[in-house]
Parts: C-alpha cells; sequence; structure tokens
C-alpha cells in the first residue's frame, strides 16, 4: 500500500505520526496502530534509500538524434 | 510603370511577367529601413553576383530572404555566419524572374553588446509581463529524486563538479546525463530539445541545467527564449546552474531554483545521506518512545482500575456501616432517656403509658419509671 508513496509524502506522515504520538493523546488501540503505521512508513522511506543505485547514465545518443 | 493587361471579353488578365513588374514597382516605392533577426542559410559562391541568406525571427521562426551584391558585402569584412544576430538595412524588393519577395541590403551590422543587452532586456520585460518568472510558479524540489537529470555541455570541468558532490552527498544517486550543445546558433534549440527529452525519461524527478563559466556571448543561449520557455513549461522541477556567481541567464528565472554553481546544484537536488538516515533513526526511535509512553499509560490506568475492583466490597460494608451508625444516632436522640435523665418519670398501667389522672383510679397501683430503675406504687388521690 505504500509502494507508490513518494518519499517525501512517507517522511511527512512519519512526521506527524511521531508527532501525534508525542502528544500522549492517543488511546492504547490507536497508539498500536499508529506505531504499525509508523513502522511501515519507516520501512518504506529506509527502503526507498536504499533503492538508489548509484547509477550514472548517459543519454548521449537520444540526444543528438533529438538536434533539429 | 504602367502594366498592361489583356482583355478576353470583360476580364482583364496579366501576364506572370506583368504581374511581377507591377508589384515589383509598387514593392519598390517602399522606404528603406532596418531589419532585425536571426542569420540563418548563409550562401556565399565565388561565381555569383550576390551573397544570400535569411533573416529568422528567433521568436516565432518567421523568415525574410536576403540578398546582397557580393562586392559590397566584401567590403563589409563581416564575419558573418549562422545564428548571429544582425540588424539589416536594406530595401524590400520583388526579384521579378521568380516573384520572390525579398530584402535588397544595403548594410548589415552585427549586433552589438549594447544591442543584445537591449534586447535580452525587452525579451525579460516581456516574460516577466507573461508571468513565466512568477514566484507562485517555482516548484518544491523534491527530497529524494528516484533519479536527477543532468543537462550539460561536453566540457568536462561543471558535470564533473557536479557528479562528485553529488556522490560526496548522496554517493547511492541516480543521475541521467545528456550532453548538447550549449554554446553557438544551435545551442538554443538544442538545450530546448533535451530538457524536453530529459523531462520524458521515466523516473526523472528533477532536472540541473549547467554549464561552466564563460563569456557573456558564450552564455547567451541560456537566455534564449527558446531555452527561457522550455525551463518554465518543463514538466519537473529545473534547477538552473549556469555560468557563475554573478552570470544570472533569463533562465534563472525560469528556473524554479537558481544555484550559483554545479556545487551547490548539487546540494540542492540530492540530501546528505547520512543525516537524513539519522533522521529517520530518530524518527524510528521517537515513535517507540511514543508507542510505549501509550503502553504505560494504559497499563498504570488497568493497575489502578483494579485496585479500585480490590477495594470495592470492602467500602460497600464501609459505607453500610456508616449508615448504620448514623441510624443509631438518630434512633438514640429519639429515646426518652435523656428527659428521664433530667428528673421525669414514666407511669405506666396495663393500659400503657399514663398521661392524665383519669386515667387512673385511686388506690389503682402503677408502674413507675425513672432514669435509673423502675418500681411499683398506689395511686392515694388524684386531681
Amino acid at each position: 500500500m505504500t509502494d507508490d508513496v513518494s518519499f517525501e509524502d512517507a517522511r511527512r506522515e512519519l512526521e506527524q505520526i511521531v508527532a501525534k504520538l508525542e502528544g500522549g493523546q492517543a488511546s492504547l488501540e490507536e497508539a498500536v496502530a499508529l506505531w504499525e503505521r509508523g513502522e511501515v512508513l519507516y520501512r518504506t522511506c529506509v527502503g526507498k534509500l536504499d533503492a538508489a543505485q548509484g547509477k550514472i547514465e548517459e543519454l548521449g545518443k537520444r540526444v543528438q538524434e533529438a538536434q533539429p | 510603370m504602367k502594366v498592361e493587361p489583356l482583355l478576353y471579353g470583360d476580364r482583364k488578365v496579366y501576364t506572370v511577367s506583368a504581374f511581377n513588374r507591377g508589384v515589383a514597382s509598387w514593392v519598390a516605392r517602399l522606404p528603406s529601413i532596418w531589419v532585425e533577426g536571426e542569420v540563418t542559410e548563409f550562401r556565399r559562391q565565388q561565381g555569383w553576383q550576390s551573397v544570400f541568406f535569411t533573416l529568422k525571427d528567433a521568436a516565432d521562426g518567421a523568415c525574410l530572404s536576403v540578398s546582397m551584391p557580393r562586392g559590397r558585402f566584401d567590403g563589409l569584412r563581416l564575419d558573418l555566419a549562422d545564428g548571429m544576430t544582425v540588424h539589416v538595412f536594406g530595401r524590400p524588393e520583388l526579384y521579378e524572374a521568380r516573384g520572390v519577395f525579398q530584402l535588397r541590403a544595403l548594410s548589415i551590422e552585427p549586433l552589438g553588446l549594447g544591442a543584445i543587452l537591449a534586447g535580452l532586456e525587452r525579451l525579460k520585460r516581456k516574460l516577466a509581463a507573461e508571468g513565466l518568472f512568477a514566484l507562485e510558479r517555482k516548484r518544491p524540489l523534491p527530497v529524494l529524486p528516484r533519479r536527477v537529470g543532468v543537462l550539460t555541455g561536453n566540457e568536462a570541468a561543471a558535470k564533473r563538479d557536479f557528479v562528485t558532490a553529488v556522490q560526496t552527498r548522496f554517493p547511492a544517486a541516480n543521475l541521467l546525463v545528456a550532453q548538447t550543445y550549449v554554446q553557438g546558433h544551435a545551442a538554443p534549440a538544442a538545450i530546448a530539445a533535451t530538457l524536453q527529452t530529459l523531462a520524458r525519461e521515466p523516473e526523472v524527478d528533477v532536472i540541473v541545467l549547467t554549464r561552466g563559466g564563460g563569456s557573456f556571448e558564450d552564455l547567451l543561449p541560456f537566455s534564449d527564449e527558446r531555452v527561457v520557455r522550455a525551463v518554465a513549461e518543463c514538466d519537473v522541477p529545473v534547477v538552473s546552474a549556469v555560468g557563475h556567481e554573478q552570470d544570472t541567464p533569463l533562465c534563472d528565472h525560469a528556473a524554479d531554483v537558481r544555484a550559483s554553481t554545479p556545487t551547490a546544484a548539487a546540494r540542492l537536488v540530492v540530501p546528505n545521506e547520512r543525516e537524513l538516515r539519522e533522521r529517520l533513526d530518530t524518527g524510528r526511535t521517537a515513535l517507540a518512545r511514543g508507542a510505549n509512553a501509550a503502553l504505560e499509560r494504559a497499563r498504570s490506568s488497568l493497575t489502578r482500575d483494579r485496585e479500585r475492583l480490590d477495594r470495592a466490597p470492602a467500602l460497600l460494608v464501609e459505607r453500610k456501616r456508616a449508615g448504620l451508625d448514623g441510624l443509631a444516632g438518630r434512633l438514640q436522640a429519639l429515646s426518652p432517656q435523656k428527659t428521664l435523665a433530667r428528673g421525669y418519670a414514666i407511669v405506666r398501667t396495663d393500659n400503657g403509658i399514663v398521661r392524665s389522672s383519669a386515667e387512673v383510679e385511686s388506690g389503682s397501683r402503677v408502674d413507675v419509671e425513672l432514669a435509673k430503675g423502675r418500681f411499683g406504687a398506689r395511686v392515694e388521690t388524684k386531681s
């Protein structure tokens, strides 16, 4: 469910959840649900960081074809 | 010049030659004027009487054929080449043999620095009026782009600076580098086209336009209307890192963010991986702490409830006892004992408490109750 979430959105939601939990207003059920969601978001973010492979590709050839 | 038509009944018909001659004589009455445009298709050959080129309007591509006698052209000692912007002073004319409208050039002047600056200022005002530079158009850059598109020239320095800076901050960043012409008359169209191509590549979330320092003229393509528009219309956010700190080509205004150097651009488009991971881990720790705190709260409130539950039966007896004591008190307050203690006595017969002398007979027996003890008595007299 979080595959199509962008890194920014995931991180923003994670921060909101942390703030909500730190606010101490949540009931136990809510807290557990928030924590589970937060863990998913954390793993999504780290996963996206890990997914970058440091690839440097060249677009040279196709650009030459795009010349007028 | 009078041009005579042929007559076919009522219809006047002109030969092509007569038509061209007529229009040519009309065009020839137009005044000589200055025209500004970009030189394209410049043609000069030894055997030809004239040199030819096409003047093109950079904004919309409108074209005008220009010719100039070869001797006069050579006399100007111009190093005319395609892509140059020039002012041509000439006379509009129709080349009768082919019916082609053209400008007969009398003089050609390459645009001087002042004229170029004035042109840039005009373009800047025009594009600003269209809202291309408006702040509300600026888009935020992604924190973690899946791929970074890099548009650069084939000179190595800017590209190397950028790539090195990216790899220092975020070694795993994915880059898609497109090299193209960034200088000369072909550059504007090439930059605009490459920008579009890069933006259409999958996963490219941000594009960096970068070019090392150069002369004012070298950087001109980055102020070309086509490039500025391509930057403004680009589907993904664009960071402009062209030239040095003091250079502000017009594409800087259209870009979402301007970076002073390629290294600064790298800092803008990729996160510092170590910092980002630390922040994420801090968030995760806070998350666990928050969840644990909620758990603790629930646990202690549960303990409190349990204690109250434990105390409940004893409390109930306590409460009933207290109620009973209250009743006893009230009961006591109502008892006659205190009255008796003050010296009163209760006199009873078999019929109950005596409240009137009429209830007893002389000689009858009564029972007398005092605060302490009781005794029997006989009624002597009564009144």
